[in-house]
């Protein structure tokens, strides 16, 4: 199993009250799966992403990853996970505008502490990948959005992780665009990469094979999804 | 790698608020180069003290007439004559050059120029203890001196001030005082020691100047050449048991003369100036720590700023670490850039100052590498809390901070 959590809970203080985003989630998701996580905005999914991407710990449960656990550890250890393990895609791209494609595809091999020759090379395949071998140097400001987000998922692929998280890839991308980077995402899950989606518009979740629904806090409906 | 990552990270973060990072590294500026102006100068004024104690040859002791005192009442000045200075010159146990003089003012006319002229009468010895040269003719003899004859060197600018060249003043005579002296020598120009100007004054041989223009065998000052290895305390002691003979002074009367060891006088302006210098390098230190400040408060702003792009960092796999080394690294090299920025500043004035008064420009390297090293660790320190607050910054919540 490539996750698996046990009643994972996450409480916030917010001045004087406690607000509870997950109220005991339990999730499991195998290697190579093409998940999406749903739900309208303050149902937790984003809380629940940030756990499971090691972004965040739970205030309570266990959450092992690789058979790892994962809950309790350290900012450090948890900052090498996300680093080796996960790679994220972002709504906003995310990229570092003074810096070329190449630099920004190269960024978490520098945190793995990988030699820079290796590194280029790595990147620069990556970057083929996703069809950019063009556009290495070019600056995000020079590239389109379609652009900027594949030159991301390059970034996100290029430690080559065990999951793909993408949150809302598609949601600043006209829709032909967005089409184009779920057929990336539907190739790169042919070709083994789990991938987990979040997103709340039901066109984007219908283009993964299993739906998870979160609602206040807990898992409404988990479905298989065959249309595909 | 990492370590190129943050470098180049910290320059273009420099370079995008280019306005912003020059005027966060004025005070650091400003303080680099008040330092190392100061430095500069007190090492070039150093280096041309040096010189102008090189001019005087070798080393001299003077020796002045001082008031005497009995029972705390003055009793007047105590003469030096020549028989002191031919009582010292006597001594042989000593390697020193004994140079009585006598100075006084006359007027000086040649044609229809009329100055009113410094007259000192030397013995041919003086001008080699004081390390003078002769540019045009010669120095009067050791015979001249014997034979009061009526004869005179002159300083550089002499001729110039009665409006005529030296060329034309040579083996002509001029008027002292109306009586006619016959110029036998120039001197090349030998600068201003500070408190006179040799190249302004007239030389006659000492024995004329005492019988045939001031009327007297007293001695305005007796200069002692000496070696430079020479014991100088030994030397002040036969100096004193000679001239307190020739006084008559008993034990425990006290002196009437003084004894100057210039290379004293150079050794508490050298220690002027390092006190000077102390005292502008700990204001300019406090501008530097000001200009720290600075640099803190701007490296807070831009942690703020780029929180998402911390956010981004950490979820790529940075470290609370590698996230304090980069913004440290901007911290030190924005210091270092203000350090260097300074630097160049401050030769720049120092050259401006030293083609002025005509000095060597000199500054020690390790004035340079100091106040580099004092910006970096100025930005180091105040760099360290920013950074540990980007490093500390939730990656969760600062990925989506607006």
């Amino acid at each position: 199993m490539l996750i698996s959590t046990q009643n994972l809970e996450k409480k916030y203080q917010v001045g004087s009250e406690t607000v509870v985003a997950l109220k005991g989630i339990n999730l499991s998701v195998k290697k190579g799966e093409f998940l999406s996580i749903m739900g309208p905005s303050g149902s937790g999914k984003t809380t629940l992403m940030n756990i499971i991407g090691c972004l965040d710990s739970p205030s309570s449960g266990s959450y092992m990853l690789n058979n790892k656990t994962v809950s309790d550890l350290s900012d450090d250890e948890l900052a090498k996970i996300r680093n080796s393990e996960i790679g994220f895609v972002f709504q906003s791209f995310h990229l570092l505008a003074r810096n070329t494609a190449l630099d920004n595809v190269m960024l978490p091999l520098k945190y793995a502490g990988k030699q820079k020759a290796e590194a280029i090379t790595l990147a620069k395949d990556v970057l083929g990948q996703v069809g950019l071998s063009d556009r290495c140097s070019h600056s995000p400001s020079e590239l389109s959005g379609g652009q900027q987000q594949r030159v991301a998922i390059a970034r996100a692929l290029v430690n080559k992780p065990s999951i793909l998280f993408a949150d809302e890839p598609t949601g600043n991308l006209d829709s032909k665009t967005g089409s184009e980077i779920m057929k990336l995402f539907k190739k790169l899950n042919e070709e083994g990469q789990t991938i987990i989606l979040i997103t709340h518009e039901d066109e984007i979740a219908k283009k993964s094979k299993r739906v998870i629904t979160i609602m206040d806090g807990l898992i409404e409906s988990d479905v298989e999804n065959n249309d595909e | 790698m990492l370590v190129e990552e943050s470098i180049k990270s910290a320059i273009s973060s420099i370079k995008t608020n280019g306005v912003r990072s020059f005027l966060t590294a004025l005070a650091i500026i400003i303080g680099t180069a008040a330092v190392i102006t100061v430095i500069g100068i007190g090492s070039s004024a150093e280096k041309a003290l040096e010189a102008s104690i090189d001019d005087l040859g070798p080393r001299t002791l003077s020796i002045f007439p001082s008031q005497r005192k009995r029972g705390g009442i003055s009793s007047g000045y105590n003469p030096l004559v020549i028989k002191d200075a031919e009582a010292l010159a006597k001594n042989k146990e000593h390697d020193w050059m004994i140079a009585p003089a006598m100075s006084g003012n006359r007027q000086v006319k040649f044609n229809n120029s009329n100055i009113s002229g410094d007259i000192n009468g030397y013995l041919p010895i003086n001008f080699k203890v004081r390390g003078f040269d002769i540019g045009q003719g010669r120095i009067f003899t050791e015979k001249e001196n014997l034979g009061r004859k009526k004869v005179i060197v002159l300083g550089s600018k002499v001729p110039g001030e009665l409006k005529t060249s030296a060329n034309q003043l040579l083996n002509k005579d001029i008027l002292v005082a109306g009586t006619s002296y016959k110029v036998i020598g120039i001197l090349k120009e030998e600068g201003s020691t500070g408190w006179q100007n040799p190249d302004d004054d007239l030389y006659v041989p000492l024995l004329t100047a005492s019988q045939r223009i001031f009327g007297t065998d007293r001695l305005g000052w007796i200069n002692v050449g000496i070696s430079n290895d020479t014991n100088v305390d030994y030397v002040m002691m036969t100096i004193e048991e000679i001239l307190r003979q020739k006084h008559d002074i008993g034990p425990g009367g006290d002196n009437d003369f003084r004894i100057n060891d210039w290379s004293q006088y150079s050794d508490l302006r050298r220690q002027a100036t390092g006190i000077f210098t102390a005292l502008i390098a700990g204001i300019a230190g406090i501008s530097l720590i000001v200009g720290g400040i600075g640099v803190m408060n701007i490296m807070l702003v831009s942690v703020t700023e780029r929180t998402r792009e911390i956010g981004l960092r950490k979820a790529l796999g940075a470290t609370q670490k590698s996230i304090m080394m980069q913004f440290i690294i901007e911290a030190v090299l924005l210091c270092i850039l203000g350090g260097i920025l300074g630097i160049i500043i401050a030769t720049s004035l120092l050259f401006l100052f030293i083609s002025i008064n005509d000095w060597v420009f000199s500054m020690p390297l390790s004035a340079i590498i100091g106040s580099i090293t004092f910006s970096a660790l100025v930005g180091l320190f105040f760099g360290i809390w920013p950074a540990r607050r980007a490093a500390k910054l939730d990656p969760a919540v600062s990925l989506r901070y607006e």
